[in-house]
């Protein structure tokens, strides 16, 4: 669903290249730069393999526990079309999460590191889905919004100059459209539907707004690193200019159903042709994604105990494994 | 700390019961398989990526779900990653084909004019 | 051939019965999605909750069509009591050995009935039966495939599965209850009958259950876990019920 590598900035190196073969350097920044991509055997900078496994490995943890919050609903979904839908979304979740583990297990850590990582905590993923989705209307403002964020990072991410994640991430746009569908779908009905249903949705939106703004992550116009990962086409939008093309596309619809969001700023400005809102807490989002959110502890249990009662299933099997690292 | 969640299933689950640390250990996702799918009848098999997998079974199962739960397909192989050998891209300069075999070329072939003169020196 | 009033009602039962026991299963099944032993078999065993799910909307819908509710309605208004499903369908999806096992004789069940009625006179069953068999096809594969690997698998295993299959056999049976219309959806054409079909099945699942190396488990009354077919039900299908039909309770007449 979604991944955009949190990089906390005071833990950066100083420099991206420091010790790189500069005539290697040269070669793979050139085919970069020509468009072509960089497929796993080639020689690549080892900070360009760290920050692409760090990006992958956090866009497939953020698939996989984002099957969380929606998952809450699916035994709840009302009717059959809600219901059947719901489940192939949280399904395309787990698929995604498949799908990106196999991408950066190319780069050479194992899937059984990441998921490692991730249980233990030491591994980031989407922040966003730290926060809990207290009612149904949730699930379909997660499913429209969230949804839509990430299609803005999939879309800009999937020109990016790593084959096996652009690979990825083609599969997982294409999936994506239903997903968008559907989560507008729902919230559409919701706002259109009864006094209950409207209030439901109204509050849900409300409740989800800050999360949402945080979703790109802080401006990083100012950040050192942006512009070696933006010239090795591993980074490819700056965090405010996704967050702008997310606002643009997005709030004229949330005020077209004449749904309220809760940032008396947040207007168009006819001038700079950019969105004005109120600059989110940024100090919060820090605390969240260190640990302090109101689902963190559950989010990373429930995967623990998922691969813990999963433990006999995988041993039973394990007989004359022949592992490799995956080509593509 | 007792976890209290708003999903039902979570909470029937043994989720207070798991101790703290769980780790996986070496190969506990099991190998790889790479999975080539066949669209149509007629069509080459593509490959569409790998599964982990115990066996091939298994393997067939997963890349079944996996690969082709939407869309078409009417024929699935899987390989094990092991089993795949592969060219390295420094060497991929060996399948350059330069200029000089014009002979291969169906372009090169040109008898127009030839035809046309033969046929002009037949008519005087 | 006319149907008359007595093979529309002995259909309406059959119809209710494998639509509440498709739903019922689908929706336990359900509850391993993003919870699954390993990434590629949550996405499978996903694909098969959908797939019955799927299937018990169009039965459904055929039922609609002869006069009941909307499926809407059908699925998300009724209570226990009026429920159809099999008390093997309700219970807690367990470990997942139970839920493998579960899986296995049921979908062995309802493949042999699926086939069955693919060759009933009435055409619309009939034809939903035929569209379904790709599916069964793959989740009596499956079945088949994870039994035999996880009693081949290590002792813990093996007996995992020897336990989970000790513990659903008996209560499989639920499966093949029958009613007072049998014999004459049997002579009509519509169904040859819950007693055939458990023939049948058993001939199966035993041929499987033996190839794997476990035992067949003794059942000594295949009626004690009857009574899914006329509402009467475990204690655990108000308490399904209730949470499945939560959102919808908010306001039923709502679109949702």
């Amino acid at each position: 669903m979604y991944g955009n590598a949190y990089i906390d900035p005071k833990k950066a190196n100083n420099s991206l290249v420091n010790g790189e073969d500069p005539i290697k350097l040269a070669e793979f920044e050139a085919r970069i730069a020509s468009g072509q991509k960089v497929e796993p055997k080639d020689w690549m900078p080892a900070m360009y393999r760290k920050q692409l496994v760090r990006m992958i490995e956090q866009h497939a943890h953020s698939e996989i526990i984002g099957s969380l919050p929606e998952g809450t609903w699916i035994t709840r979904a009302p009717g059959f079309r809600r219901k059947l839908a719901l489940m192939a979304k949280v399904q395309d979740e787990v698929g995604h999460a498949q799908l990106l583990y196999n991408a950066a297990e190319t780069l050479g850590k194992s899937r059984e590191d990441m998921i490692n990582d991730l249980i233990s905590g030491k591994s980031k993923y989407s922040n966003v889905f730290n926060y809990p989705a207290v009612t149904w209307a949730d699930s379909a403002v997660i499913a429209w919004l969230i949804d839509a964020g990430a299609i803005v990072n999939q879309l800009a991410n999937s020109r990016g100059s790593y084959g096996p994640y652009c690979r990825a991430l083609e599969r997982i746009c294409a999936e994506e459209s239903f997903h968008l569908k559907y989560g507008h779908d729902n919230v559409v009905f919701l706002a259109t539907g009864t006094p209950k249903q409207r209030e439901m949705v109204q509050e849900a939106l409300t409740r989800w707004w800050p999360p949402i703004m945080h979703f790109f992550g802080p401006s990083d116009k100012d950040s050192v690193h942006s512009e070696t990962l933006m010239k090795w086409k591993v980074k490819m939008a700056s965090n405010d200019d996704m967050r702008q093309q997310f606002l643009n596309m997005y709030v004229p619809k949330i005020w077209d159903l004449g749904l309220v969001l809760p940032d008396p700023n947040l207007v168009k400005n006819e001038e700079t042709g950019k969105w004005d809102y109120t600059e989110p807490d940024w100090e919060e989002f820090k605390r969240v994604i260190n640990g302090d959110g109101p689902c963190n502890a559950e989010r990373l249990a429930v995967r623990r105990t998922a691969e813990e009662n999963g433990r006999w299933v995988r041993k039973a099997l394990n007989k004359s494994q022949n592992y490799v690292t995956p080509l593509s | 700390m007792k976890i209290i969640s708003l999903d039902p299933r979570v909470n029937r689950s043994s989720i207070n019961k798991t101790e703290e640390t769980v780790i996986l250990e070496k190969l506990d996702q099991f190998q790889t398989y790479e999975v080539f799918a066949q669209t149509k009848r007629g069509t080459h098999h593509v490959h569409v990526g790998s599964v982990h997998a115990a066996n091939e079974n298994i393997a067939m199962l997963f890349a079944k779900e996996q690969y082709a739960r939407r869309g078409e397909c009417v024929n699935i192989w899987v390989v094990k990653t092991a089993d795949v050998s592969a060219t390295e891209y420094e060497d991929s300069d060996i399948f350059d084909t330069l200029d000089e075999k014009y002979h291969r070329n169906p372009e090169s072939y040109k008898v127009m004019d030839r035809i046309k003169a033969y046929k002009e020196k037949g008519n005087q | 051939m006319e149907l008359t009033e007595r093979h529309v009602e002995g259909l309406k039962h059959l119809l209710y019965n494998m639509a509440d026991d498709l739903l019922i299963l689908g929706h336990r099944n359900s509850e391993w999605t993003g919870m699954g032993p390993i990434l590629e078999e949550d996405i499978a065993f996903s694909s098969m909750a959908q797939d019955k799910i799927g299937q018990s909307l169009a039965l459904y819908n055929i039922l609609h069509e002869m006069g009941e509710q909307e499926p809407d309605v059908v699925a998300f208004t009724r209570n226990s009591t009026n429920f159809h499903c099999a008390k093997l369908v309700e219970l807690p999806i367990g470990e997942y050995d139970f839920s493998l096992v579960r899986h296995f004789l049921y979908d062995y069940a309802d493949a042999v009935k699926f086939d069955m009625l693919s060759k009933s006179i009435f055409e619309p069953l009939a034809q939903v039966c035929r569209k379904f068999r790709g599916e069964l096809k793959y989740h009596t594969m499956h079945a088949n495939i994870w039994i035999k690997d996880l009693t081949n698998g290590n002792e813990e295993s093996k007996k995992r599965m020897q336990d989970s299959l000790n513990l659903a056999y008996p209560i499989a049976y639920s499966l093949f209850e029958t009613n007072e219309y049998e014999a004459e959806l049997k002579e009509a054409g519509i169904f040859a009958g819950e007693s055939e079909q458990k023939k049948i099945w058993k001939k199966e699942v035993d041929a499987v259950i033996l190839e794997s190396g476990l035992t067949i488990p003794m059942v000594k009354n295949e009626e004690d876990h009857h009574g899914g077919r006329v509402g009467n039900h475990t204690e655990h299908l108000q308490p399904l019920l209730d949470e499945m039909t939560e959102v919808f309770q908010i306001d039923p007449t709502a679109d949702w």
